[in-house]
């Protein structure tokens, strides 16, 4: 696989991915789900693994997957991006999954990935607490060895679908530091709650831990080595999710500016206009040149992952945030509308550009990581 | 990450790195850091190291090779070298640490409009005297009055016989104290429309009733020049395209020129990002959260111009049209560059009001980029004419006043 260049396999994966999802996930079923607690459609979800395998995508085949690389994950991402499409997918396949993968525990990955790759299982990742901070140093919360099994006690905000899931993958600290753990959130003691959200496509949830048993996934600290690596591939997944839904405010933009007549011409043929788009233009290739650079980073194992997710969760967020941003602004009154898409976006790119720290959050990373 | 060129392009790759290995003088590598390209006080940086006998022998052998100009057809004096070829080519140079030898605008401008609109007697005369350097290109495009509108320029050219008499002027003409030509947009057709009344012309600079003066900058120097024709000649046979015609002569691009620097043009914003780090060192500023900000933000845009080069060079190998990130580039280039210079000039601190001792107006390094930045997103289109072009050819924005 030559870096860089889709195949025209990868086109037709792009292709049949974006037609499902036009089809099955237009503007009035995010619309519908938005105001739906679970948020996301199970028979669509059904579908995308039946129909297109589409959440085992990228694990490997001896855990049930298709085995394909980030590369093609990331074309999904892009999709899912661009469309807006509620569903657990960020959630189960690439937070989960990579949380499960990256230990190393091979007895977790066959027990656990394979009804994450069918779609049977919707898992999630529990991470950050009510601090909000994004940094594994920052968890707190405790797991106590009690006998062979181990006690969570604690709080865990922002967990994507937490409040649906039927896995939780949970970062806790223990004697020998952070570590993962698997739970069923039908154990007794676990109490979780939606959060209302900014962006009401993509649901957070709060979950309590009382006494809750747990099962460890790889070793006691083995997680302090592999949890900062699999955020990297989800800040990576997020930045294809964001280069997605870029392309799509800028297509909603140009084509209004095209159509839409003031003082007797179109509003796209004012400089002030058109310099908007060209800003939006180039900042989404930049956007997408960072992405992609990193989908094939993460595709063949590179050492430059750690900089490159820094860097695009930093750059794409801010591209993202940018062009929803000027979307409205070019479409004038209506984009400030309910009824509008527009804010459905500007919405998603706020809260990316949050979610796993903000812009200075990951420029300081960066700092670090390039030795500053 | 290497892009996988294919086989042939590795075995090409593999075939320059033994001619550089075989060919490359001693101690030239080691001259200077040929990666750092660009301007300082007035001079292309390496200036001095290019008057090295190393640098004349290292010219000779590209030359006898037909690796001057190497991108331009092999029935024009070059090598043919396809655009990933000629990316190969400018990477193998840059590994080993040694000058690529470029004939300015003559490579870049000039031998193109030729080999697509001249006649073969005008492209066996010209071509090889720039390949030999025998004829140093400026251009005189840019008027007083007519930058960003080329089209409008009104230097005008009269016929008198077989040659034309050229009375105008020109401006911001890079480079013009090293050039023995100018290639010039001149009238020969007053009453025709703006864009068809123009011919393309290569005029003699020297004893030819042109007066060229320096143009100060706000650097202190005079990179540029300006030009007043006052009847200066040049014969029938220096119209490429014939009267009438330079609009279109002026706005060839040829596909085959692609390639060249693509993924190596960002080595020099690589080395000046260190530089950079090395500056907030030195005035102790490495752990201001602020700086530290900025420091990461610099990095980054450097660090997405060799990932774009490198989506670019994918793109080229995998036989693919270049896609709307190329029409971008320079506006990012130029832009990047500005708000760095202004990073640099606020690290300076209050040093950064005073400039070194010394007679003329010099200035630190720093002084340079952040003065000297001011200019790149000016010249070769502004940033306003490229987000104009890119709205109206990659977004399909309607042209400005028009009514669908």
């Amino acid at each position: 696989m030559t870096a860089l260049v889709f195949t025209p396999e990868h086109d037709e994966l792009r292709r049949s991915v974006r037609r499902f999802l036009e089809a099955k996930s237009p503007s009035a079923a995010v619309r519908a789900l938005m105001a739906d607690e679970t948020g996301y459609d199970t028979e669509v979800w059904k579908q995308m693994a039946n129909q297109l395998g589409l959440q085992g995508i990228a694990i490997p085949e001896r855990f049930g997957g298709s085995g394909f690389s980030f590369v093609e994950l990331a074309i999904v991402l892009e999709e899912t991006g661009r469309g807006l499409v509620p569903a657990p997918y960020l959630s189960s396949v690439v937070m989960a999954g990579y949380a499960i993968l990256d230990s190393g525990d091979e007895s977790a990955a066959a027990d656990l990935l394979p009804g994450i790759a069918d779609g049977s299982r919707v898992a999630t990742l529990a991470f950050t607490e009510d601090s909000g901070r994004w940094e594994p140093d920052a968890i707190t919360m405790p797991a106590t060895a009690d006998g062979d099994r181990w006690l969570l006690n604690g709080a865990k905000s922002y967990v994507v679908d937490g409040h649906i899931a039927d896995l939780l993958v949970v970062a806790a600290e223990t004697a020998a530091g952070l570590s993962l753990f698997a739970v069923d959130p039908a154990t007794p003691g676990i109490t979780r709650s939606l959060l209302p959200t900014l962006d009401q496509t993509r649901k957070l949830a709060r979950i309590t831990f009382d006494d809750v048993p747990a099962r460890l996934i790889g070793t006691p600290g083995g997680a302090v080595a592999t949890l900062p690596r699999t955020l990297d591939k989800v800040a990576l997944a997020l930045a294809a999710e964001q280069v997605g839904g870029t392309q799509r405010v800028l297509d909603m933009a140009v084509e209004y500016a095209k159509v839409r007549h003031q003082f007797d011409r179109p509003v796209g043929s004012f400089q002030a206009i058109k310099h908007k788009a060209a800003d939006m233009l180039a900042r989404l290739e930049s956007a997408r040149s960072a992405a992609y650079y990193g989908a094939w980073a993460v595709a063949t194992d590179s050492d430059e992952v750690p900089t490159v997710a820094s860097l695009a969760k930093a750059y794409c967020s801010d591209a993202f945030f940018f062009a929803a941003a000027e979307n409205i602004q070019i479409h004038g009154g209506v984009g400030f509308t309910w009824e509008h898409d527009a804010h459905l976006y500007f919405k998603r790119a706020k809260s990316t550009q949050l979610f796993l720290g903000d812009t200075p959050y990951h420029r300081e990373q960066l700092a670090q990581r390039i030795g500053i | 990450m290497d892009i996988d060129l294919g086989p042939e392009a590795a075995r090409f790759r593999q075939s320059m790195r033994e001619w550089i290995a075989g060919n490359a003088p001693d101690g030239l590598a080691t001259l200077t850091d040929w990666n750092v390209t660009g301007m300082t006080g007035g001079n292309p940086v390496n200036a001095e190291a290019e008057r090295s006998p190393l640098y004349a022998e290292w010219e000779r052998r590209l030359r006898a090779a037909n690796l001057i100009c190497a991108w331009w057809p092999e029935k024009f004096g070059g090598r043919g070298l396809t655009p990933v070829q000629h990316a190969i080519f400018t990477e193998e140079l840059s590994r080993a640490g040694l000058p690529y030898v470029r004939r300015g605008f003559g490579e870049a401008m000039v031998g193109p409009s030729i080999m697509a609109h001249g006649t073969p007697e005008q492209q066996e005369y010209f071509l090889p005297r720039i390949i030999s350097a025998e004829d140093v290109y400026c251009q005189g495009f840019s008027e007083p009055n007519h930058g960003s509108d080329l089209a409008g320029v009104q230097t005008k050219a009269v016929l008198d016989g077989d040659e034309l008499v050229i009375t105008g002027q020109k401006v911001w003409t890079s480079a013009w104290y090293r050039a023995n030509m100018i290639f010039i947009l001149c009238r020969t057709d007053p009453d025709a429309p703006k864009h068809r009344g123009l011919s393309y012309v290569l005029v003699p600079f020297l004893d030819n009733n042109i007066l060229a003066r320096p143009l100060k900058q706000m650097t202190g120097a005079a990179e540029f020049g300006e030009e007043f024709f006052d009847g200066a000649r040049a014969p029938l046979f220096n119209v490429i395209g014939g009267l009438n015609n330079g609009w279109r002569v002026a706005m060839t691009t040829l596909g085959f020129e692609r390639g060249g620097g693509v993924s190596t043009a960002y080595l020099r914003y690589e080395k000046q990002f260190w530089d950079l780090v090395e500056l907030a060192r030195k005035v102790g500023r490495e752990r201001d959260p602020v700086v530290r900000q900025e420091l990461a933000w610099a990095y980054s845009h450097v660090q997405i111009m060799r990932f774009t080069g490198l989506r670019a060079l994918a793109r080229l190998a995998s036989g693919q049209e270049p896609g709307p990130e190329a029409s971008t580039t320079k506006l990012f280039w130029s832009e990047y560059e500005r708000r760095l210079g202004e990073i640099a000039a606020d690290l300076l601190g209050a040093e950064g009001m005073i400039r070194p001792a010394g007679d003329g107006y010099p200035i630190s390094p720093w002084q340079e980029v952040f003065l000297a930045s001011r200019a790149g997103t000016i010249y070769s289109g502004t940033s306003e004419i490229q987000r104009n072009i890119i709205a109206e050819r990659a977004l399909g924005l309607p042209r400005a006043g028009s009514a669908s």
